[in-house]
C-alpha cells in the first residue's frame, strides 16, 4: 500500500507534497465550472483497476447521465473501463426514500461489494439538505467511520465557498480540502488551486494557476522556491557574453549561469544586445532559448537575418507568445521545458515588463522571477533579460521590482544628446564578484554587432 | 429439507434474483441439486446472524470466487471460529464480512470484558485484536489468549505498534485500515498450522 496517492499529474501531486494522503477523506471545493468533477475523475482514472475499482456516486445536483457523456470529452476518460474498473451509481433514489441513512447504508454495502480504491460523492453538499444540524453530523460520524475502516480514498466534491471552511463540519472531518476558485482581475479570469488544508504532509502554499482542457486540470505551481544552495556551485569558467562591447567593460569576463539585466528605453538595443548573447554563445558551442513577446517570429527573422543569423541555427530555438492573455505560470513551466528538451545554457527573456504586466502582483512576480532566475542558475544556465525604461535620456530609477537585486550583472543603455545627434550609451552598473569599469560608454550598431566607443565624460546616469 | 418456508424462497427469489429455478410447463420451480445446495447455505448464513441481503452476497462473491458449492456444504462440519476485538464496530463489521466471505465462523467483541465472555463460550482458532481495544489493552490481551489456548493471534492497529505487538505474543501485525485480500492471507497463513493439527482443515481453495 502506497502513502500517497496520485492524480496522474506531476506538477498537481507537487503541490500535494508528493500527492494526496491515502485512504484519506479529500473536500475539493469551488463554485460551479471551476473543475471539482475533473479534478475528481482525473483521481479516478488515474488509479481505477478491476482489482480495485473506483465509485462515481452523484447524488441529487448532477445527473449521472451528464457527468457521464461530459467526461467522455476529456482524454483520460477510457469508456472500456466504464462498469469493469469504474462505476457511476445515483444515489439520489435512495437519498429521496430513505434519507441519509439510506446513503450511509448504501456506501457500507458498496465497499463490501466494490471493495473499491477511491469512492466520490458529487454533491457532497447536496447532502446536507436532506438532515437538521445534529443528524447531519451524526451522519458524517458514521460514514467518516465507515470510510475509515477500509482502505478507501473518498472525495466529498461540493460548491461550498471558503467562508463556509469555519462552520461547515464536513472541514473539520476532511484529511484534506482542495479549493479551486477563479479570480478577476482587469478583465482577465485566472483560476487558481489552493491546498487549505492538508494532514501528514506540507503542501505548497499560495495560489497555484491551473487551466482546463481535455487533458483535465493543468497545474502550474506556484514559483516559489526557498533558497536552495544543495546543487548551487560557484562557476570558474569566464565566458563571453557575446556581446563584444560588454566583454571590454566586464573586464574579466562573463560567468556561466549568471544572470544579466538590460534595462533601457525603446529602441535602444537591447532586444539586439540579447541576439548577441544568444547566436554568438550558440556559435561557441552555447546551445540558445529566446523566449519572446516582442516581435513575432517574421519580425524577428528580419531583425537577426540582419547580423548573418537565422532561427534555422539548430542550436538556437524561438519560443514566441503573445503578451496578450500569457498566463506567467503556465509560461514558466514551458520555459523550464524548452530548456530541459533543447539542453539551452543561454536563455534571452525579451521582456520583462510583458511578463510583468502578465503578473497578478509585484510580490509574487518578484518571488516568480527570483526562483526562475535560481533554478536556471543552478543548472548553470545563463539568463539574459529586457527590461523597458520609461526615460529616454536621464535613467532616474529601474523600475522592474527588485529583479535587479537579484541579477548579477545590471546594463543600463540609454540615448545620450547633443547639439546635433543622439547618441547610445551603455553603463554597467553591478557585476557581481567581477571587477568592471563603471563609466558612461558610448556604443554603435553596426552590421558587425554592437561596437563600443569612448566613455563619454558629459552625461550622469543618475539612476 | 432445507426447513425454508416456501414463501421466503421465493421471496428471496424475487428480490435477489441468485437462486432462480428453471419452470416447469405447468409453472412449478425445479430447483436443481446446487441450487438446493446454495439455497442451504443461505440459510446456513442467515441462521448464524447474517442479513438475508449480506448471506446473498456472500453467495455470490463464493460462486464466483470458488465455483459450485460442493454438496451437502459443510452444515455439519464445524468451521473455524476467528474473535474479531476491535472496539471500531465499522472496521471490525468489515473484517467480520470478509473473514466470512472465506467460510470462517466469526465472532465480536468491542471491549476486553466482552472477549472474556465469548471465549468462555467458544474458545476461537484465531484471534483478531486491535492494539488499542479498552485504553491500549490489546498486546496484553494477545498475551492472556495464548495462554489460554487460543493458538493464534493476529494483532491490528492504526498505531504503530508491532513490536509492542510481536513482543507480547502476537503472531503477526497488520497496519489499519485493513486491505481485505491482506487480512484474509494472513489469518490463512496463521490458520494453516494449527487447522491441520486439528484435523479439520478445509481443503485450501
Amino acid at each position: 500500500m502506497s502513502d500517497r496517492l496520485s492524480s496522474g499529474h506531476p506538477r498537481l501531486d507537487a503541490v500535494l507534497g508528493g500527492g494526496l494522503p491515502a485512504d484519506a477523506i479529500n473536500l475539493v471545493i469551488g463554485l460551479p465550472g471551476s473543475g471539482k468533477t475533473i479534478l475528481a475523475q482525473q483521481y479516478v482514472f488515474a488509479n481505477a483497476t478491476e482489482e480495485r475499482p473506483a465509485l462515481y456516486l452523484s447524488t441529487v445536483s448532477e445527473p449521472l447521465e451528464k457527468m457521464v457523456r461530459y467526461g467522455q470529452t476529456l482524454d483520460f476518460f477510457d469508456p472500456a473501463t466504464v462498469g469493469r474498473a469504474v462505476f457511476y451509481e445515483d444515489l439520489g433514489g435512495v437519498l429521496n426514500d430513505r434519507g441519509l441513512p439510506g446513503v450511509e447504508e448504501r456506501i457500507g454495502e458498496l465497499i463490501r461489494e466494490r471493495r473499491p480504491s477511491i469512492i466520490v460523492i458529487d454533491s457532497f453538499k447536496a447532502l446536507s439538505a436532506y438532515a437538521d444540524g445534529s443528524d447531519f453530523r451524526r451522519f458524517l460520524h458514521v460514514l467518516a467511520g465507515r470510510l475509515s475502516a477500509f482502505p478507501v480514498s473518498s472525495f466529498w466534491i461540493g460548491e461550498y465557498a471558503e467562508r463556509e471552511l469555519s462552520e461547515a463540519p464536513e472541514f473539520a472531518v476532511a484529511d484534506a480540502v482542495v479549493a479551486l476558485a477563479t479570480t478577476r482581475a482587469a478583465e482577465r479570469d485566472t483560476r487558481a488551486l489552493r491546498i487549505l488544508k492538508l494532514r501528514g504532509s506540507q503542501a505548497a502554499s499560495g495560489a497555484h494557476t491551473y487551466r482546463i482542457s481535455a487533458r483535465g486540470i493543468d497545474v502550474f505551481p506556484r514559483l516559489a522556491d526557498p533558497a536552495d544552495f544543495s546543487r548551487y556551485t560557484v562557476g570558474e569558467q569566464r565566458l563571453s557574453s557575446g556581446i563584444a562591447a560588454l566583454d571590454e567593460i566586464l573586464a574579466e569576463g562573463y560567468w556561466r549561469g549568471a544572470s544579466t539585466l538590460c534595462a533601457g528605453p525603446s529602441g535602444c538595443g537591447k532586444t539586439l544586445m540579447g541576439m548577441h548573447f544568444i547566436f554568438n554563445g550558440a556559435r561557441s558551442g552555447d546551445p540558445g532559448l529566446i523566449a519572446s513577446f516582442q516581435e513575432n517570429p517574421i519580425q524577428l527573422e528580419r531583425i537577426v537575418r540582419t547580423f548573418g543569423w537565422s532561427f534555422a541555427d539548430p542550436a538556437v530555438e524561438l519560443m514566441y507568445r503573445s503578451p496578450v492573455d500569457v498566463y506567467v505560470d503556465e509560461w514558466v513551466y514551458e520555459l523550464l521545458a524548452s530548456v530541459a528538451r533543447t539542453g539551452a545554457t543561454r536563455v534571452l527573456i525579451d521582456s520583462l515588463t510583458d511578463l510583468q504586466f502578465a503578473s497578478q502582483d509585484p510580490v509574487t512576480f518578484r518571488e516568480f522571477m527570483y526562483s526562475l532566475i535560481q533554478r536556471l542558475s543552478r543548472d548553470g544556465v545563463s539568463i539574459f533579460m529586457t527590461t523597458e525604461l520609461p526615460d529616454l535620456f536621464t535613467v532616474t530609477r529601474l523600475s522592474e521590482f527588485g529583479v535587479s537585486h537579484v541579477s548579477d550583472n545590471v546594463v543600463v543603455l540609454q540615448y545620450v544628446r547633443d547639439s546635433s545627434a543622439v547618441r547610445r550609451a551603455v553603463t554597467v552598473l553591478k557585476t557581481r564578484a567581477s571587477r568592471h569599469q563603471p563609466e558612461i560608454r558610448e556604443f554603435k550598431i553596426t552590421e558587425e554587432g554592437i561596437v563600443l566607443g569612448a566613455p563619454l565624460s558629459d552625461v550622469t546616469a543618475d539612476p | 429439507m432445507l426447513a425454508l418456508p416456501a414463501a421466503t424462497i421465493r421471496n428471496w427469489e424475487l428480490r435477489y434474483g441468485l437462486v432462480t429455478p428453471e419452470r416447469s410447463d405447468g409453472g412449478h420451480r425445479l430447483y436443481t441439486r446446487s441450487q438446493v445446495e446454495q439455497l442451504r447455505f443461505l440459510k446456513i448464513e442467515v441462521d448464524r446472524g447474517l442479513q438475508p441481503a449480506e448471506a446473498h452476497r456472500l453467495l455470490a462473491d463464493r460462486l464466483a470466487a470458488h465455483g459450485p458449492l460442493p454438496a451437502r456444504h459443510d452444515a455439519e462440519e464445524p468451521r473455524l471460529l476467528i474473535l474479531i476485538a476491535d472496539r471500531d464496530p465499522y472496521a471490525a463489521e468489515l473484517a467480520e464480512f470478509f473473514l466470512r466471505t472465506e467460510g470462517y465462523d466469526v465472532d465480536l467483541a468491542f471491549d476486553v470484558s466482552e472477549v472474556e465472555r465469548r471465549i468462555e463460550q467458544r474458545r476461537p482458532d484465531l484471534a483478531v485484536v486491535e492494539v488499542m481495544i479498552s485504553g491500549r489493552a490489546g498486546a496484553e490481551l494477545c498475551r492472556r489468549l495464548k495462554d489460554r489456548g487460543v493458538s493464534s493471534c493476529l494483532a491490528v492497529s492504526s498505531l504503530d505498534a508491532r513490536d509492542d505487538a510481536l513482543a507480547a505474543g502476537a503472531d503477526a501485525f497488520l497496519s489499519k485500515p485493513l486491505h481485505p485480500l491482506e487480512l484474509v492471507s494472513t489469518v490463512k497463513d496463521l490458520l494453516g498450522g494449527s487447522a491441520l493439527l486439528r484435523g479439520t482443515a478445509r481443503q485450501s481453495r
